[in-house]
Order: C-alpha cells, then sequence, then structure tokens
C-alpha cells in the first residue's frame, strides 16, 4: 500500500485542506475588525436602499406592460398555498369520516399504545 | 506480491503506474458522472410519512404517523430554527433523525417554518414564543392525549425553546433538549461583527426591505467560512465519481442553500436584544412584556453542543447549562460542526444513540 506522505493525491487534499484553513483563519481575523463592519454595514446600507428604490421602479414598468409583479406572482402561490392546504383538510375530514362510519369509533388512523417501557440497563433496543 | 523498493523521496515507483491507471479511471469516471450529476436532481429528501396538522402563514406543524407498536408516553415537539427547513432532521432513510425516533418507538411532531410572507414581515418575538410555540404544543397535547410534552430545539430554535420555556416555567413542557442553542450572543464574534451597531442599522434594514432575504441569511453564514465552498465544489469534482459521496454532498447542499428569509420585526428583536445587549445571557430578556429568565426553566434538560461548531461556537453555548435552573442537566459535547453533529453519520453514530439513551427514561 502506498504511502499516504507520499501518495501526490493526498498531498494536493492535505494542501487543499490547510489552504482552506488557512484562508478561512484570515478572513475571519479580517472580519472580525471594525473597518470591515463598517465597510460592509454602509455597502449594505446604501444596498438596502438602492433595493427598495429599484423594486419599487420595477413595480410601476410591470404595471405599464400589463405584466404580473413578483408580489401578484407570490399572491397567486399563496392562493395555491391555501387551496391545498384546504383540500388536505377535506381529505383529513373524509378520512376520520370513514373510520367513524366502518363503525369502530376510534380515530381514522390506529394509534399504537403509550405503554412503551425503556429497555433494561444494558439492554438492546429493537 | 512484488517487493518495490521506495526511491529516495521516498515515492513508492512500483505503485506510481497502478495509481496512474486508477487516476485515469476516476476521471473517466468524474467525466460520465459529472453529466449525470448536472442532468439528474439529488435525492427526495424529508419523505418520512407525516400529516400536517396546522398550517398558519410561516407556521407549519407536523405530526409523523408512528412506526412502532408500542410507543413512549410522552410525544416530542420538535422546534426547528426559523433560517432553515427541517428536512435536515428528516434527509434520506438511514440518515433521518426522525425515522431513528419512531423506530425507537417516540411519537414526534415538528414545528417547521416556510418563507414570511411579504405581510408577515411584522411577526414580532412574541408571535413565535408566545403564539406558535404555545399553539404548537396546545395542538401536540389534543392530538396525542398526554399533557406533558417534550421540547427539542435545533439551534435558534433552542432560543425559542428557550424562551417558551422561561415563560411557561409551570408546563406543560416536561424534558427540554437543546442542539448547539446560543445563550451568550457575545462569543458569536463574527455575527457580532457583521452587526455591529455603531454601523448596522437594522431599523434602516428592516424599514426598507421588511423581510430579510435569504440571500442575506446564506451569505452571512458563508462568510464564517469564505473558501469552504469553493474548496467543497474543488471536493465534489475529485470526489464525483463516488456515488455516496455525491448523494452526501447534495443532501446537505441543497439544504444548507434553502435558507429562509426572517421576518423583519423578528430579525429586530434578535439584533436588538440578543446580539446588541445579550439579554438573554445578561437576565434581562423579556417577550411581550413576560419576563424570559432561563434560570425559571426546571424540567431535565440536554443540551447537545459540537466541539467544532463554527456558528455557534462553544463559548456562547456552554453558559446555558451553568444558568438553567434544573436539577437534572446534562451537557454533551460530540465531535463534529453544527450540522453534522445532527445529521449524517457521525450523528447516526454519536448524537441520536446518547439521546435515546438520555430520553428513553424521561419520556414514560
Amino acid at each position: 500500500m502506498a504511502d499516504k506522505s507520499n501518495d501526490p493525491v493526498a498531498l494536493w487534499q492535505n494542501m487543499i485542506g490547510e489552504m482552506e484553513k488557512g484562508f478561512n483563519a484570515f478572513a475571519n481575523q479580517a472580519m472580525a475588525s471594525p473597518e470591515f463592519s463598517k465597510v460592509v454595514n454602509q455597502v449594505g446600507g446604501a444596498t438596502a436602499g438602492a433595493q427598495k428604490q429599484l423594486s419599487e421602479l420595477m413595480e410601476k414598468y410591470l404595471l405599464t406592460m400589463n405584466l404580473p409583479s413578483r408580489a401578484q406572482m407570490v399572491g397567486m402561490a399563496e392562493r395555491l398555498q391555501s387551496i391545498e392546504g384546504q383540500l388536505n383538510e377535506i381529505k383529513s375530514m373524509l378520512q376520520q369520516m370513514q373510520g367513524s362510519t366502518a363503525g369502530t369509533g376510534s380515530p381514522a388512523t390506529p394509534r399504537p399504545p403509550r405503554t412503551k417501557r425503556p429497555p433494561p440497563a444494558g439492554g438492546e433496543q429493537k | 506480491m512484488t517487493a518495490s523498493a521506495p526511491d529516495p523521496a521516498g515515492f513508492d515507483l512500483a505503485s506510481i503506474p497502478e495509481r496512474i491507471q486508477s487516476e485515469v479511471q476516476r476521471a473517466i469516471a468524474r467525466s460520465i458522472k459529472g453529466v449525470e450529476y448536472i442532468s439528474t436532481s439529488g435525492p427526495s429528501l424529508g419523505s418520512t410519512p407525516k400529516d400536517i396538522l396546522s398550517a398558519r402563514g410561516t407556521m407549519n406543524l407536523y405530526h409523523y404517523r408512528p412506526v412502532a407498536d408500542e410507543i413512549y408516553r410522552v410525544p416530542i415537539l420538535i422546534v426547528m430554527a426559523t433560517t432553515n427547513r427541517g428536512y435536515i432532521l428528516d434527509m434520506v432513510p438511514g440518515q433521518s433523525f426522525i425515522e431513528f425516533l419512531l423506530k425507537r418507538g417516540y411519537d414526534v411532531y415538528m414545528l417547521d417554518w416556510t418563507a414570511p410572507k411579504p405581510e408577515e414581515k411584522r411577526l414580532r418575538m412574541e408571535d413565535y414564543v408566545l403564539d406558535f410555540i404555545p399553539d404548537c404544543v396546545r395542538q401536540v397535547q389534543r392530538d396525542s392525549g398526554e399533557s406533558d410534552v417534550t421540547v427539542i430545539g435545533y439551534c435558534f430554535g433552542g432560543v425559542l425553546s428557550l424562551l417558551y420555556g422561561s415563560i411557561f416555567a409551570d408546563g406543560p413542557m416536561k424534558n427540554l433538549i437543546c442542539f448547539t442553542t446560543p445563550v451568550d450572543f457575545r462569543e458569536m464574534k463574527l455575527f457580532q461583527s457583521f452587526s455591529d451597531r455603531r454601523y448596522f442599522d437594522v431599523d434602516h434594514l428592516v424599514d426598507s426591505i421588511g423581510n430579510v432575504p435569504p440571500e442575506m441569511i446564506l451569505s452571512s453564514f458563508e462568510m464564517l467560512r469564505p473558501a469552504s465552498r469553493a474548496v467543497s465544489q474543488v471536493q465534489l469534482w475529485e470526489n464525483i465519481w463516488n456515488d455516496e459521496f455525491v448523494k452526501s454532498y447534495r443532501m446537505f447542499d441543497r439544504w444548507a442553500t434553502d435558507t429562509l428569509p426572517l421576518a423583519g420585526e423578528y430579525f429586530r428583536a434578535i439584533t436588538k436584544d440578543l446580539m446588541w445587549d445579550n439579554k438573554l445571557y445578561n437576565d434581562t430578556m423579556s417577550v411581550g412584556g413576560r419576563k424570559a429568565d432561563i434560570a425559571s426553566i426546571k424540567v431535565p434538560i440536554l443540551h447537545a453542543v459540537a466541539e467544532h461548531d463554527h456558528i455557534v461556537p462553544y463559548a456562547a453555548a456552554r453558559p446555558l447549562i451553568e444558568k438553567i435552573g434544573s436539577a437534572d442537566k446534562e451537557e454533551v459535547i460530540l465531535k463534529g460542526g453544527h450540522v453534522s453533529l445532527v445529521a449524517g453519520p457521525n450523528a447516526v453514530r454519536r448524537l441520536w444513540p446518547k439521546l435515546d439513551s438520555w430520553l428513553c427514561e424521561r419520556s414514560t
């Protein structure tokens, strides 16, 4: 079996791993500085403002073009989701009704009894 | 077997042709599998059979169908972190925490989250702690017919569970299990730097964009280890011939990038109360005017933390056990990172059996 310390593939993988650790450590050190926080948050703050303006502009543009906006699409998706939810509820009600008309009087899905005890000390769980 | 003399540099010269042949075969396999990777979707995740008990906006309550013939009396409610999807705990058969619990005879419910909608930007910490969790606990009680409930919180789900448990200290929570739950937010050094109150205008951000977009959450996680994504791509290419590696990569990569947005007001409260004022650690936290002091929690607690957690460093999680009021309390430090603690082969071997042995005797 080839010695791992002399295996070029293992050496390459090790090098990549070390580079990753080194770069992460270096970046973490840089990111912990107040200067980093200042720059990132200045850029982030400006971006948030620009994003808001752009989305308002886009909304107006889509309205002019008679196209649905993202908000309207999200609204449609929500309505679909709500319809799906209601269908699930109806399905579950039907299952329950089916269970009770079967004459058992028990819930639609029988549940196992809540009588399980912990295995004895040192015993194997099944 | 032929004897081969190593050369002065230590290379086993006889093994070189064999190694070249193996690398060529892998290169061919990489090309074939690479095409497969692009043209196919990953494994189906979160497929353990379950029923939706309740879906209300961002909140979803699932009940997983029991598989054991006999189950423990006390049901479990898992509270997922609000930034990520719950299927991390239900990856694929054999690597699903949920499946493990069901097979061991637990009755499992999960409070999972979907992306809050634009109009849900006003959801506050109060909505999560005083409404969603108590509502789910009530539904678990009703559905199971049991008054006691064990709560398991993962990451920020653990923080929400602690807040809930502090405020509703008289019950019905019977046991509490937290995975990698931060308490001392000063120790989350990089998140502290990202949200430095001198430069981070959280009011401007929330007032401008409403819900905090998932891209921003994802990049803040990725910035903790900025080289790791590029390296993982290299590792994927190197191992693309290995089906098991690719399957695991796809599962975890899909989950890690499937980040949820955060409701604006809720994010504002997290930033101000926890990141800036560290109120949970300083015992000054309150939610909706109700004091949330973790010393008031008296139920048995297990806190599992990861040795190499880059998201919630151990220093941030350590004070939980010191501060909690329970007499029956245990912290377990396991090898692994923030995610490998709860999912994947390490979790199967380490965390899950530990949790079962702790919880089984407290679930009757």
